[in-house]
């Protein structure tokens, strides 16, 4: 599903390199969860950048889908983003003018879809999240916890074939970030590929397989879940 | 997509109401000086008979005093209007000047009125495509026996007969009874290029009459007369002999074969009336088509284009402006960007969306741009009002409209190419962290 091999990014500016991933290697089965952990700075969301296709690397190689993506153009890749991935947010990312039902559309819109079929598809996803009532509601009508279940409903509208996650829970309560995670794991049991950035050892333990990393490299690559927050409490 | 962008246009506007309001201000105040003097300029500059503007010749002919440097006249004097008339040079020719008198309503409610005529011959009508309500003009026959017809304007029509069918009915004119043969419908060429001696943007006639009819009844001429030579003696035979120019005369000439033939025929004409101690000046005779006759008798003043020159400094200023705030508006969404991007937009859909977005700030620019300009001209009008006798042209019309709009909304899309490339270029992972 994911397959990347000595992936290195390196950001430059006039006085400073900076090497945010160096030969990251990471394979992703398709249903797997998985969890990515580590301190910040690490270099977690910009693998989740490079992995949905967001940002280039600067060596290696990543396959997604078995499709080598080094030489995509920019149509290419948006139009892979939108049928095969489906992102989610720390912040949500909800556009504020528009209400649920317009927000969900947005990837449906970029598809070419037809309206009938976009709205069978944006009610169905609304629904599963528990909101199709409210659909009419603006972003901000709604608590953190909603709007979350709004940003996953968008990403899951599509059918994507994995979702990226970026601190999912980040803004959100324990309670309500145990509830935004069981819809994960609901959705993981479903047949979609996760992968979730977290600072969260409780939430990481959930997962099936946790990659910790440190300093843009793997630092264990078999680290079991099980050992998560032995990891977590040894300060940095 | 279009409506989608459309819609996503006017929500972008509720969400930044006071930066996308000074866009639409800066693009409407821009286009609407700019629309007003454009306007002024159209209207004044245009072309007033565009089908066949080429065809139709002023004729002028040097009979000007030799001791001066002065241009050659405007006009023709009486001989030599009649010499070419009678040599039927052209495919059609008319003389004609303005006359006054005084009508005679029927109605005996209304009381006599004088009112501003027009003399031409038969070709007239048909030389410049006078449309007609009713009836037609005279032909030829009504000049050279001086039948007493006439042809009405429509606002003449509609004060004697309540804009009646009046073919047939009679007009008392200076107390001599007048055969109603046509009616016009509204009729006003701006610029009056038939004769621009006598006010460009005066409105038309009242009402026409064979031309012979100003001599043989001696009615009252109105309009420029230059002489710059004594009349020597009294009456209207030694008027009608001097070299007093108050004639109009155009000819049309429907071929470049012709207009050279016509001229070498002026040319002849004045080589022999120089024979007979006239036309004491170098060989000067000249046809001037209607685009041409307007630029040299300097219809569109120099003022006009000065102005010109300020509206487009106002609108490029403006446009700036607006660039300054695209830039503003654009860049501050850079999170929705990144988000739409993650989300399957390309860069190539990114940058329609802006230029629709731009596109609706400019046509809301243009609205306004309209909307000012309509009071902008209704201040021209005051102002001009004493320069120029009739000011109801000065107005927006269809061709106007569609210009402004047309322009407001080009403009503002090219005055936001460069907000659209930077917002489109974003690196979108750098925004959806941070937001």
């Amino acid at each position: 599903m994911l397959d990347m091999q000595n992936v290195s990014k390196v950001f430059r500016t006039e006085l400073v390199e900076t090497h945010a991933l160096r030969d990251f290697s990471l394979k992703v089965d398709e249903g797997e969860f998985v969890t990515i952990t580590g301190p910040s700075g690490c270099g977690k969301t910009t693998f989740l950048n490079i992995a949905g296709l967001l940002e280039n690397y600067s060596s290696g190689a990543y396959r997604l889908d078995a499709k080598d993506v080094s030489d995509l153009s920019d149509f290419q890749r948006a139009r892979l983003r939108n049928e095969k991935i489906g992102f989610i947010f720390q912040s949500f990312n909800l556009m504020p003018d528009l209400n649920l039902f317009d927000n969900v559309d947005v990837p449906l819109r970029y598809r070419g879809m037809k309206s009938a079929e976009r709205r069978k598809r944006i009610d169905a996803a609304l629904d599963a999240v528990g909101l199709l009532s409210r659909k009419k509601h603006l972003p901000a009508q709604l608590s953190g916890g909603q709007q979350q279940r709004v940003a996953i409903a968008r990403a899951l509208v599509g059918e994507p074939r994995f979702l990226l996650a970026d601190e999912p829970t980040g803004n959100l309560d324990s309670n309500t970030a145990m509830g935004v995670m069981e819809l994960l794991q609901e959705i993981n049991g479903q047949g979609t590929t996760i992968i979730m950035v977290t600072h969260d050892p409780e939430l990481a333990q959930a997962s099936e397989r946790n990659i910790h990393i440190l300093d843009g490299r793997i630092s264990d690559p078999e680290t079991p879940v099980t050992q998560l927050q032995t990891k977590a409490a040894i300060p940095a | 997509m279009l409506f989608y962008y459309l819609r996503l246009s006017a929500l972008s506007y509720r969400r930044n109401p006071v930066l996308s309001t000074l866009m639409v201000l800066a693009v409407g105040i821009g286009i609407s000086a700019y629309m007003i003097v454009y306007t002024l300029n159209y209207t004044m500059g245009g072309d007033p008979i565009p089908h066949k503007s080429d065809q139709l010749f002023h004729v002028q002919l040097d009979s000007g005093n030799p001791n001066t440097d002065t241009d050659a006249p405007d006009q023709l004097t009486y001989l030599d209007a009649m010499a070419l008339l009678r040599a039927d040079r052209g495919y059609r020719e008319t003389a004609s000047s303005k006359f006054s008198s005084i009508v005679e309503p029927q109605n005996p409610e209304l009381r006599p009125f004088t009112f501003i005529g027009r003399g031409v011959y038969a070709d007239f009508f048909s030389m410049f495509d006078v449309p007609f309500q009713y009836g037609r003009g005279w032909d030829e026959s009504a000049d050279a026996d001086l039948q007493q017809v006439v042809v009405l304007s429509r606002v003449l029509n509609e004060r004697l007969f309540g804009g009646a069918n009046s073919v047939g009915e009679n007009v008392s004119i200076a107390g001599d009874s007048w055969r109603v043969i046509g009616v016009l419908q509204e009729w006003n060429p701006v610029p009056k290029f038939y004769d621009v001696n006598n006010g460009p943007f005066d409105n038309g006639e009242e009402l026409y009459i064979p031309w012979p009819h100003l001599v043989a009844r001696e009615l009252p001429r109105s309009g420029n007369t230059n002489c710059w030579k004594s009349i020597g003696g009294t009456g209207i035979e030694a008027f009608l002999n001097s070299e007093c120019v108050w004639l109009q005369y155009w000819v049309e000439l429907p071929d470049r074969d012709s207009q050279i033939e016509y001229l070498q025929f002026l040319d002849n004409y004045v080589a022999e009336q120089k024979t007979f101690g006239r036309f004491e000046r170098p060989m000067n005779n000249a046809l001037y088509d209607v685009n041409e006759w307007l630029v040299k008798e300097e219809v569109v003043p120099d003022e006009t284009r000065i102005l010109s020159m300020l509206a487009i400094m106002l609108l490029a200023v403006c446009l700036l402006n607006t660039i300054g705030l695209l830039l503003a508006k654009f860049l501050g969404k850079s999170a929705e960007l990144g988000v739409r991007q993650a989300l399957g937009a390309h860069k190539g859909s990114l940058f329609v969306q802006h230029v629709i977005e731009a596109g609706f700030i400019g046509l809301l620019g243009g609205l306004l741009g309209l909307l000012l300009a309509s009071y902008g001209l209704e201040g021209v009008k005051l102002l001009l009002g004493n320069q120029l006798m009739i000011t109801d042209w000065i107005q927006l019309n269809v061709p106007v409209v569609i210009t402004t709009m047309v322009l407001a909304v080009v403009a503002t899309i090219i005055a936001g190419l460069y907000p659209i490339w930077r917002a489109c270029t974003i690196n979108p992972a750098l925004h959806l962290k941070a937001q």
